[in-house]
C-alpha cells in the first residue's frame, strides 16, 4: 500500500473520532465547566465565574491539606515500596531456596482489589475488635488509636499501600535484574569487588532507567489513591487523611458542585504534571549518563 | 374427529379456568411487572423492603427487585438517576432530609392513599410534618426515627449501685431527666477494669455521628418560645449552630465520648448497638433498633434487662431571638427526630407508577410494617399508632416490662410537645459535611467547641448565600412547619 493511499483515512478517522468523542470532548467540557458556578443539587443555573473556582480552591485550606496528605502518602509509600521491593527482588534474583514459592506469594497482594484489601485492613486496625489491638492487649500494652488519630490513620494507609504495591516494584525490578549482563559481575569479582561495591557500582546504576520508570508509575498512581482511603477512614478523622481524589469525590458526587470539582480536577492535573516534569528533570542528567 | 374436537374444547376450557383462577389470586394483577427499588445495603431497610416485596408478590403476582447501595453511596446514586431523568428506579427509599433535593423529580402520592384507616394510623409527626413538602405529599414514611434512651435495668435496680450513686451525686439513680444526669450516670459506671463503660454514642465521621450531637443540642436550642429556630433563625436564615445552646450541647457530646469504651471515637451506630447488646455500657442513646437488638436473646447478652426512656432534656433553652437563655419551670423533654425515618417515593419518570404506589401501600400497611418493626435488623422502628399500641405484637422479643418501657418511650418521644425536627434543606450534604469535619476536629481536641461551631456557622451562612437566601429560607420554614414569610 502506498503511503499516500487515501484508504488510510478509512482506518484512521473512525479511531480519531472515537478518541475525540470519549476522551477529548469530556476534557474540553469539564475544562469549560471549571469556569462556571454549576450545581446540580440544589439546582442552580450555570453562571460564568471565570477563574473564581480556581481562586476559591487556592484559598481553601482543605485543598492544601489534601495536597499535603496525598503528597505524604505518595512519597513515603513509594519510597519505602522502592527500597523494600528492590531488596526483595535482589534476594529473589540470588536464587534463594523456595524462590518460586516466594515469588508467587509476594505477588498475591497486587492481584487483590484495593477495596477488598482496605476492608480487611479496616478490620485488622479496628480499635476495639481488631486483632492488632487484641494482640497488644495480650501483652499488656495499651490499645492504639489506629484509625481515630490523624497521624496513626495516615500511617495505617501508608502501610496498606506498601503492602499492596511493593509486589509491583518486585516484579519490575526482578525483570530488570534478570536482563543484566553476567560478564560485568564476573569482571568485578576478578577485581575483588565486594557485594556492596558491586551493588553501588554496577547493579544500581544499571537499574537506574527501570527504577526511574517504576517509581514514576507508582508515584502517579499513588497520587490517585481513593478506594483505600475511602474504605479505611473516609478521609477522617476530620480531614486528616483526605486525599485530592477523595476531596474531588466529596465535592462532585456528594455535593454535586460540578464547576468547583472540574476546577479541582484541573488543579490536580497541573499538580501531577509539575511533579512528573520535576521528577524527570531531576533524573535526566543521571539517565543521560547511562546512554 | 368429533371426539378430538371435544377433547380440545375440554382442554381449552380447563386451561382458561386455571389461568382465570391464577389471575383471580392476583389482586390487583401486576403479573409481568418488575419494580426496582433503590435501598441502602441490608439488612437495615433492605430486609424490610424484601419483606414487603414478598407480601406484594403474593398479593399481586408482581416482582420487586431491591437494589442495594452502601449508605454513603445511596444519595449520589439516587441523585444521578433522578437528575438524569432515567427510569432506573421505580421507587427510591431515602432520608427525609433529602426530600427537598428530590422533590421536583417525584410524583405526588395518589389522593386515595391520603385518607382512610391506614392513613390515620400513621403518627401525626410523620403524616403531617415529615411526609409533607409545601402542602403536598410526595413520600410515605416506612420507618419511624426518633432518638431514645436505653439503659441496663439490672444495674439501675441494684440496691448497692443505687446507694453508691445517691451517696456520690445526691439524687436517685434512675433514667436521667437532664443531660447532666446522663453524664453523671455515665461517669458513675465508667469501670474499664471490669469491662463496663458509661455510655455509647456514634462519634465517627460518616457513622451517623452528627445526629447524636444534634440530640444533645436539641435540648438547649429547640425553644418553644421561638419555634423552628434550632438550626437557623426562621426570620433571617442566619445560622444558629454556634450559639451558646449548641456550644453547650457540643461540650456534653465531647464529654460523652470520654465516658465510652476505648476508641469510641471510631463508633458508628452499628458499634453502639454492639456495645449495648454486649453489655459493655450502662446506658446509651440512639434509634429504636438499639432496644430491639438488646432485647433479642439471639443477639444480646443483656436480654431481659433492657430499659428505655425518652431523651434527657433541659429547663433552660437558648432563645435565638432575644439571644438569652429562657428558664422553664421544669425540665422540658426535647426528643430529637434524628434522621426522621426512612421514606419511600415514586420518581415521576417511573414506568410503573400505579404498581409502585400499590407496593408502597402494601409495604407500609399496618400488618406488614408491624411485622417489620418487631423484627430485629430490619431497621424499622414504630411510626404507626398501631405499632406502639399492640403490646402483644412485641412479646416475641421483649418481656412485658421491657415492651411497656420501649413502646412508651417511642410514643412519648414522637408525641412530645417540644419534639425537635431534623434539618431538611436543599443542599443537605453540603451543610452536614462541614459539621462532620468540625466535629471530628473538636472530638480529637484539635479545636475548641466554640471555634468548631463558629467555622460551621460561617460555612452554613456562605452556603445559604450561594444557594439563595430567600429560597433556602422558604424551604427551611416549610421543613419546620412554619407558614411562608411574606
Amino acid at each position: 500500500m502506498m503511503r499516500n493511499d487515501p484508504i488510510k483515512h478509512v482506518f484512521i478517522w473512525p479511531a480519531v473520532l472515537v478518541v475525540l468523542a470519549i476522551s477529548i470532548f469530556p476534557l474540553i467540557y469539564s475544562f469549560t465547566t471549571s469556569f462556571l458556578s454549576y450545581r446540580l443539587i440544589p439546582p442552580i443555573p450555570p453562571r460564568v465565574v471565570w477563574l473564581g473556582n480556581y481562586v476559591s480552591l487556592l484559598q481553601e485550606p482543605r485543598f492544601w491539606n489534601a495536597i499535603f496528605t496525598t503528597t505524604m502518602i505518595a512519597f513515603i509509600a513509594v519510597g519505602l515500596q522502592y527500597v523494600i521491593g528492590f531488596g526483595v527482588a535482589l534476594a529473589l534474583n540470588a536464587r534463594i531456596p523456595g524462590e518460586r514459592l516466594f515469588r508467587v506469594a509476594l505477588l498475591l497482594p497486587m492481584l487483590l482489589a484495593p477495596v477488598a484489601v482496605a476492608l480487611v485492613a479496616r478490620m485488622i486496625f479496628n480499635p476495639t475488635m481488631g486483632p492488632l489491638n487484641q494482640l497488644l492487649s495480650m501483652f499488656g500494652l495499651a490499645n492504639l488509636p489506629f484509625l481515630t488519630n490523624g497521624h496513626w490513620a495516615l500511617a495505617c494507609i501508608i502501610a496498606v499501600e506498601i503492602w499492596q504495591w511493593t509486589p509491583f516494584i518486585i516484579l519490575m525490578m526482578l525483570a530488570g535484574l534478570q536482563t543484566l549482563p553476567e560478564d560485568v559481575y564476573e569482571a568485578a569479582e576478578l577485581e575483588n569487588a565486594s557485594a556492596w561495591q558491586q551493588f553501588w557500582g554496577i547493579t544500581f546504576p544499571m537499574m537506574l532507567p527501570i527504577s526511574a520508570a517504576v517509581v514514576f508509575i507508582r508515584l502517579i498512581e499513588s497520587y490517585k489513591i481513593m478506594d483505600t482511603v475511602f474504605v479505611m477512614t473516609g478521609g477522617g478523622p476530620g480531614v486528616d487523611t483526605e486525599t485530592l481524589t477523595l476531596f474531588a469525590y466529596q465535592e462532585g458526587f456528594k455535593k454535586f458542585n460540578l464547576g468547583y470539582t472540574s476546577a479541582l480536577s484541573f488543579l490536580f492535573l497541573i499538580a501531577i504534571t509539575i511533579i512528573g516534569v520535576t521528577y524527570l528533570a531531576l533524573l535526566r542528567p543521571h539517565l543521560e549518563k547511562r546512554r | 374427529m368429533l371426539r378430538r374436537t371435544f377433547l380440545m374444547l375440554t382442554t381449552s376450557l380447563a386451561m382458561a379456568c386455571t389461568v382465570s383462577q391464577a389471575n383471580a389470586a392476583c389482586s390487583p394483577d401486576y403479573s409481568g411487572v418488575t419494580l426496582t427499588v433503590a435501598s441502602q445495603t441490608g439488612p437495615y431497610i433492605a430486609s424490610a423492603l424484601k419483606l414487603g416485596a414478598d407480601e406484594w408478590t403474593k398479593k399481586t403476582c408482581g416482582k420487586v427487585n431491591v437494589v442495594e447501595f452502601p449508605w454513603s453511596e445511596l444519595y449520589p446514586k439516587i441523585v444521578t438517576s433522578l437528575t438524569g431523568s432515567d427510569a432506573t428506579f421505580d421507587l427510591v427509599s431515602f432520608a427525609p432530609a433529602w426530600l427537598p433535593d428530590f422533590v421536583s423529580f417525584l410524583s405526588e402520592m395518589p389522593k386515595e392513599m391520603q385518607s382512610g384507616k391506614d392513613w390515620d394510623d400513621v403518627e401525626p409527626a410523620y403524616r403531617e410534618r415529615l411526609m409533607v413538602w409545601e402542602g403536598k405529599i410526595y413520600s410515605q414514611s416506612m420507618d419511624g426515627d426518633v432518638h431514645t434512651y436505653t439503659y441496663r435495668t439490672d444495674l439501675f435496680s441494684d440496691p448497692k449501685e443505687k446507694d453508691a450513686f445517691k451517696a456520690k451525686y445526691g439524687y436517685d439513680l434512675a433514667p436521667p431527666k437532664t443531660w447532666k444526669q446522663y453524664l453523671d450516670i455515665a461517669e458513675f459506671f465508667q469501670r474499664p477494669d471490669k469491662g463496663l463503660w458509661g455510655t455509647a454514642e456514634a462519634f465517627r465521621r460518616g457513622g451517623q455521628q452528627f445526629w447524636f450531637f444534634f440530640s444533645h443540642a436539641a435540648a438547649y436550642t429547640n425553644n418553644p418560645n421561638y419555634p423552628g429556630a434550632m438550626f437557623f433563625d426562621p426570620e433571617t436564615m442566619d445560622a444558629q449552630i454556634n450559639n451558646p445552646g449548641w456550644v453547650k450541647g457540643l461540650e456534653e457530646y465531647i464529654r460523652a465520648s470520654k465516658l465510652g469504651p476505648p476508641n469510641a471515637l471510631n463508633f458508628s451506630f452499628g458499634e453502639v448497638n454492639a456495645a449495648v447488646a454486649g453489655g459493655q455500657v450502662a446506658e446509651s442513646i440512639g434509634w429504636g433498633d438499639t432496644g430491639v437488638i438488646a432485647a433479642d436473646p439471639k443477639q444480646s447478652k443483656i436480654s431481659g434487662k433492657v430499659g428505655s426512656a425518652i431523651l434527657p432534656g433541659s429547663d433552660e433553652i437558648w432563645n435565638a431571638k432575644t439571644k438569652k437563655w429562657d428558664k422553664f419551670a421544669s425540665v422540658l423533654p426535647t426528643p430529637f427526630m434524628a434522621f426522621g425515618g426512612w421514606q419511600i417515593a415514586v420518581p415521576k419518570v417511573g414506568k410503573n407508577q400505579q404498581a409502585a404506589w400499590d407496593f408502597v401501600k402494601t409495604l407500609t400497611s399496618p400488618e406488614v410494617s408491624g411485622q417489620a418493626a418487631i423484627t430485629g435488623g430490619t431497621g424499622v422502628n414504630p411510626y404507626r399508632k398501631s405499632h406502639t399500641a399492640n403490646l402483644q405484637l412485641w412479646s416475641k422479643n421483649f418481656s412485658p416490662e421491657e415492651a411497656k418501657e420501649y413502646l412508651g418511650a417511642q410514643a412519648d418521644s414522637i408525641n412530645a410537645k417540644n419534639v425537635a425536627l431534623d434539618m431538611r434543606l436543599p443542599g443537605y450534604f453540603s451543610y452536614t459535611e462541614v459539621v462532620e469535619i468540625e466535629l471530628g476536629k473538636a472530638l480529637a481536641g484539635q479545636t475548641t467547641p466554640q471555634a468548631a461551631l463558629d467555622a460551621v456557622a460561617k460555612e452554613w451562612n456562605r452556603l445559604t448565600d450561594e444557594f439563595g437566601r430567600a429560597k433556602q429560607l422558604a424551604a427551611y420554614r416549610a421543613a419546620m412547619g412554619l407558614p411562608p414569610k411574606n
